[in-house]
């Protein structure tokens, strides 16, 4: 195989033209690959960050309470025991947080959203004002200036609102501001609030055109909810590959003890509203879900990019497995006479495949390692840039405000592993036209 | 002395479109071991035909070949593949060699694919005889570097390196100068003689003819000298 393995090289070195152009257009379609994947790889960052830190923890403990069957009120009740439970069975637990949740009109003098709201607790919550950033003013007044106003220090006190910078831009609210919480209670009642704006963060993604953070206390008092009862508790894993595995734990755990727990259905609490409000029981009853299942209405962002990657890829690799398929044939055609005398002196057909396959597997190899150098560095060097992708719509797609490119390297090896083999498979036919070769080819040339 | 080739009734035929080519007919030769054998004849006799037959690049028609003890129709690709990387060395006139590997490595290649030998020992084969034929200072220089007198040495010495019981050279001094090719054949004729290596060639030159021990000549198709 050495030897084998010698020829190939040295047969890719000296055929140099035939050998940088094809291995040329495979660098490129695997720096793109790169490139897109590492996009994709962004846009999952972007949506695990935005997700454990807005919508849910790595696993998340809710729940609905009904006092008659038509209610459907995303609540747990007697929280604290719970809380025990949760605290002493949950196995690689890092920290746990509870939330408390509500959907609200926010309403400022000159502007109305609709948003989502996070009660929190100032205390627990240290870690969250760790991950937001203050968005510059210009971010949310037209002709503001680029300082950041505010504290996130105040973050969950009584009294004070958290607004995203495209809600501010939206209610042409600062920092200083009062604003209006309008909600309305299971009973049907209205109950408002008045806030003071203490921080305007930066965009974490389209999560947070739906977020609002405030004290925990506020919305409970919007609510009139007792101490005793929560939103949600979100539990952090030390490993979030664990999320689902600890889920499923926790369900045994929660109906060993006595607590109803529901089907596991992987939706956010807010598409499970009309089932539960549906269905004939009173009480409490316990749902469990991971972030995935929390965020599971953006995942065909992720799947439609990965849809496009590799269709695109599969395009451009046809398009090469042509060229390499006839840049090989006419290798093996020039070659006949070395093949032929090959075979003469004693190589098996077996031994002629695998010498034209491994040639096109060293250029393929070659190729895609040069190409995952390239699209590696354009993709580490986008991201350090921090582009700002400048449309909504992007955006959106993104799930940030700013471009995020995440190189992997299991990502990268696969797509190397990947394109190397479909340069081989290019190869196949090429390969057995050379190992079919008659030795007394060579023998007819050398006459 | 045991016959190392046998040729009985030999008939190849070539298809050239819709007629068919008789380049060999009932051609009978018995060749021994340690024979120094020219098969000469004109451009288009036959003596290629013969060649591929014996070097079993090629199956006749009808009749048989044997080759050391073989009758080579009766054998599968593989096992004809077998024979010749066991039995056989090939010299060509073109000298065919691999031109991406130095002369070190064209001699190597067929004990690397024999598999037999440990590295020392084919080390010290290869390198003994590369020496032998003349061209050790050239050990690590590719084909292009050589002269063709050089080449046919590094294809002599491939041809050589297995210890093969028959070695075949069609036309192998038709592309040399003629001190060159009567050095050649020199070196082959010591080779034969020290090595007891059954020679075998065919050549229209009648300075090759002159130095063998034994000449068949051919004629359209036809032995018509034993």
């Amino acid at each position: 195989m050495r030897i084998l393995a010698l020829i190939a090289f040295r047969n890719l070195v000296q055929a140099r033209t035939r050998t940088t152009l094809l291995g040329t257009a495979i660098a490129l379609v695997m720096a793109m690959l790169v490139l897109l994947l590492s996009l994709a790889g962004g846009i999952e960052d972007n949506l695990v960050f935005s997700a454990t830190m807005l919508s849910s923890g790595h696993v998340t403990v809710a729940g609905f309470h009904k006092s008659k069957p038509t209610d459907a009120a995303p609540l747990v009740t007697e929280a604290a025991a719970l809380r025990k439970v949760l605290e002493a069975n949950t196995p690689g637990l890092d920290y746990l947080v509870e939330r408390q949740r509500g959907w609200a009109k926010v309403i400022s003098p000159q502007g109305t959203v609709q948003s989502g709201l996070s009660g929190i607790d100032p205390v627990a919550e240290w870690r969250l004002r760790d991950s937001l950033h203050l968005a510059a003013e210009s971010d949310y007044v037209d002709g503001g200036s680029d300082e950041v106003r505010g504290t996130l220090e105040t973050l969950g006190q009584p009294g004070g609102l958290m607004l995203f910078a495209n809600q501010a831009k939206k209610l042409h609210a600062r920092v200083g501001d009062t604003i209006t919480i309008q909600t309305e209670t299971q009973g049907g009642q209205t109950n408002t609030i008045d806030l003071q704006v203490t921080a305007v963060a930066r965009d974490v993604g389209l999560l947070s055109t739906f977020a609002t953070f405030m004290s925990d206390q506020d919305v409970r008092t919007l609510y009139q909810l007792n101490e005793d009862t929560t939103g949600a508790f979100w539990l952090y894993l030390k490993d979030i590959d664990r999320s689902e595995e600890t889920m499923n734990h926790l369900r045994t755990v929660l109906e060993k003890e006595g607590y109803v727990v529901m089907d596991h259905v992987p939706a956010p609490f807010f598409f499970k509203f009309d089932t539960v409000s549906g269905e004939d029981w009173v009480g409490q009853r316990i749902d469990l879900t991971t972030w995935e299942d929390e965020v599971s209405f953006l995942t065909w962002i992720l799947t439609a990019f990965d849809t496009l990657t590799w269709m695109m890829s599969v395009i451009l690799l046809a398009i090469i497995a042509v060229g390499i398929m006839n840049a090989l044939y006419n290798a093996v055609r020039e070659r006949t006479r070395e093949l032929g005398t090959l075979r003469a002196i004693g190589m098996t057909r077996r031994q002629v495949l695998a010498l034209v396959l491994l040639e096109a597997l060293l250029l393929g190899l070659m190729a895609t390692g040069v190409g995952a150098v390239i699209g590696s560095g354009v993709a580490l060097t986008l991201d350090a840039m921090a582009i700002d992708p400048g449309l909504d719509a992007l955006r959106i797609i993104l799930l940030a405000d700013q471009l995020h490119l995440v190189v992997r390297p299991l990502a990268v090896g696969s797509a190397i592993v990947l394109l190397t083999l479909l340069t081989g498979v290019a190869a196949l036919w090429p390969a057995f036209r050379a190992a079919r070769l008659k030795p007394v080819t060579a023998m007819q040339h050398a006459e | 002395m045991p016959a190392i080739v046998e040729v009985r009734g030999a008939v190849k035929d070539y298809p050239l479109g819709k007629l068919k080519v008789r380049a060999l007919e009932d051609v009978s030769l018995s060749i021994e071991k340690g024979e120094f054998t020219v098969i000469a004849g004109p451009s288009g006799s036959g003596k290629t035909t013969l060649l591929n037959l014996i070097g079993c690049v090629d199956v006749p028609t009808a009749g048989e070949v044997i080759v050391d003890g073989q009758a080579t129709s009766r054998l599968s690709d593989r096992q004809l593949t077998k024979l010749r990387l066991h039995s056989i060395g090939f010299i060509f006139q073109s000298f065919n060699l691999v031109n991406v590997l130095d002369v070190y490595q064209n001699v190597e290649l067929p004990l690397l694919l024999q598999g037999k030998l440990g590295a020392a020992e084919r080390h010290q084969r290869v390198k003994a005889l590369i020496e032998r034929v003349g061209i050790g200072e050239h050990l690590h220089h590719r084909p292009n570097e050589l002269s063709g007198g050089q080449r046919q040495r590094v294809a002599i010495a491939r041809a050589l390196v297995t210890r093969p019981a028959l070695v075949l050279a069609d036309e192998p001094t038709a592309n040399l100068d003629s001190v060159t090719g009567a050095s050649i054949l020199d070196l082959m004729r010591e080779l034969n003689e020290a090595e007891q290596t059954t020679f075998l060639f065919s050549t229209h030159d009648h300075a090759v003819m002159q130095r063998a021990r034994r000449i068949v000549r051919m004629l359209d198709g036809k032995l018509a000298e034993s």
